[in-house]
């Protein structure tokens, strides 16, 4: 049953990253140089919403969430970031906007989508002499903005989601270039 | 010298990002946070299991991420369905290549630099334990440090990397 859940959450999610238009390497490239702030704007409102919406229900309904916090390991985590970023202003695709750009019929996501093979293949080959040691470095394990701040999680839950929506209210979403 | 076209904008983007974030959380309430990256070595991990099954027993990455029969993977297989049904309300369909920095190149350069983009932010999503989905929306909506570190991480590199290709191809 889970799996069937998995594929209809993932036809909305490729619907919706379609039509918001974050499949579109043009789209994320225009918010990468921030002449245009749609898709982080996009990704910002999700964040928010969901944050919300998540521990509010889970005040009413607590134990029944399934949720599932990566741990985080500093120098693995901010390096991956670092790493990935370069790709994602490179080639203005992520490992899930590319698979719905395939979908949409977009040859160069194909490219992407191998380009992701072979890095993952790399990446398992290295696992264990160039990555297990990396991982291993300030691991703070699952550790929560809840946990740091020893409040309720329904706190920064709100607070950083009301955060996000005056930030998303207050930024321009065209940028006027000079 | 090309130029991008004009803006993209999908003028309902607040609209998007609130339904998205409704199913984000439903994800987490039928079966757990949305997340793409981790079925990329679950598939290097099924073609060991067929091809060599030793290593695949003894390389503990593989061993970790497991199998492909999971929701994730479903997941993925809906982006595609998802990313057509969303491309047949267009009225133009998606352009085949898309040339992404200011300054258009040939298709083989733009196949190059997909395919190599496509080696870093895997490389980097596993390094991290995760992608845009898993870690920065998933993670940071439930509140994890690992989400806000790794998205810090992606959008310097990310910004700084977008603002480098402009300001290479435009002296070119």
């Amino acid at each position: 049953m889970a799996n069937i859940y998995g594929l209809i959450i993932g036809i909305a999610m490729g619907f919706l990253i379609q039509r918001v238009r974050a499949s579109s390497p043009a789209v994320i490239l225009q918010n990468l140089r921030l002449e245009n702030l749609s898709i982080i704007k996009f990704m910002a409102m999700t964040i928010a919403v969901g944050m919300m919406v998540t521990y509010t229900l889970n005040l009413f309904i607590p134990n029944l969430l399934h949720f599932d916090i990566k741990p985080t390991y500093l120098l693995g985590v901010l390096l991956g970031g670092l790493i990935f970023g370069v790709g994602f202003g490179l080639g203005g695709y992520c490992p899930g906007t590319c698979v719905v750009g395939i979908g949409e019929g977009r040859r160069d996501a194909w490219f992407a989508l191998g380009g992701g093979i072979v890095g993952t293949l790399v990446f398992t080959l290295v696992y264990t002499s160039v990555i297990q040691p990396i991982v291993a470095v300030m691991d703070f394990g699952r550790i929560t903005v809840q946990d740091l701040l020893h409040v309720p999680a329904i706190v920064p839950a709100l607070v950083i989601g009301v955060l996000f929506l005056v930030v998303i209210k207050l930024l321009p979403t065209e940028i006027k270039q000079a | 010298m090309n130029t991008t076209p004009a803006p993209l904008t999908a003028p309902n983007w607040a609209k998007l990002g609130v339904i998205f974030g409704f199913v984000g959380a439903l994800s987490i309430l039928l079966w757990g946070p949305i997340g793409v990256s981790g079925t990329y070595p679950r598939l290097i991990g099924e073609f060991f299991r067929a091809f060599d099954p030793s290593y695949a027993e003894t390389n503990p990455y593989l061993v970790r991420m497991g199998s492909l029969l999971r929701p994730e993977t479903f997941l993925v297989l809906g982006l595609v369905i998802g990313g057509f049904l969303g491309a047949r309300r267009d009225v133009e369909k998606a352009p085949k290549v898309e040339m992404p920095h200011v300054v258009a190149t040939s298709d083989a350069r733009r196949y190059t630099e997909a395919f190599l983009a496509g080696f870093l932010i895997l490389f980097g999503a596993r390094l991290a334990g995760g992608c845009t989905s898993g870690l920065i929306i998933s993670g940071m909506t439930q509140l994890s440090i690992a989400g806000f570190v790794f998205a810090a991480g992606v959008f310097a590199t990310g910004i700084g990397t977008a603002k480098l290709m402009q300001a290479l191809r435009a002296g070119n």
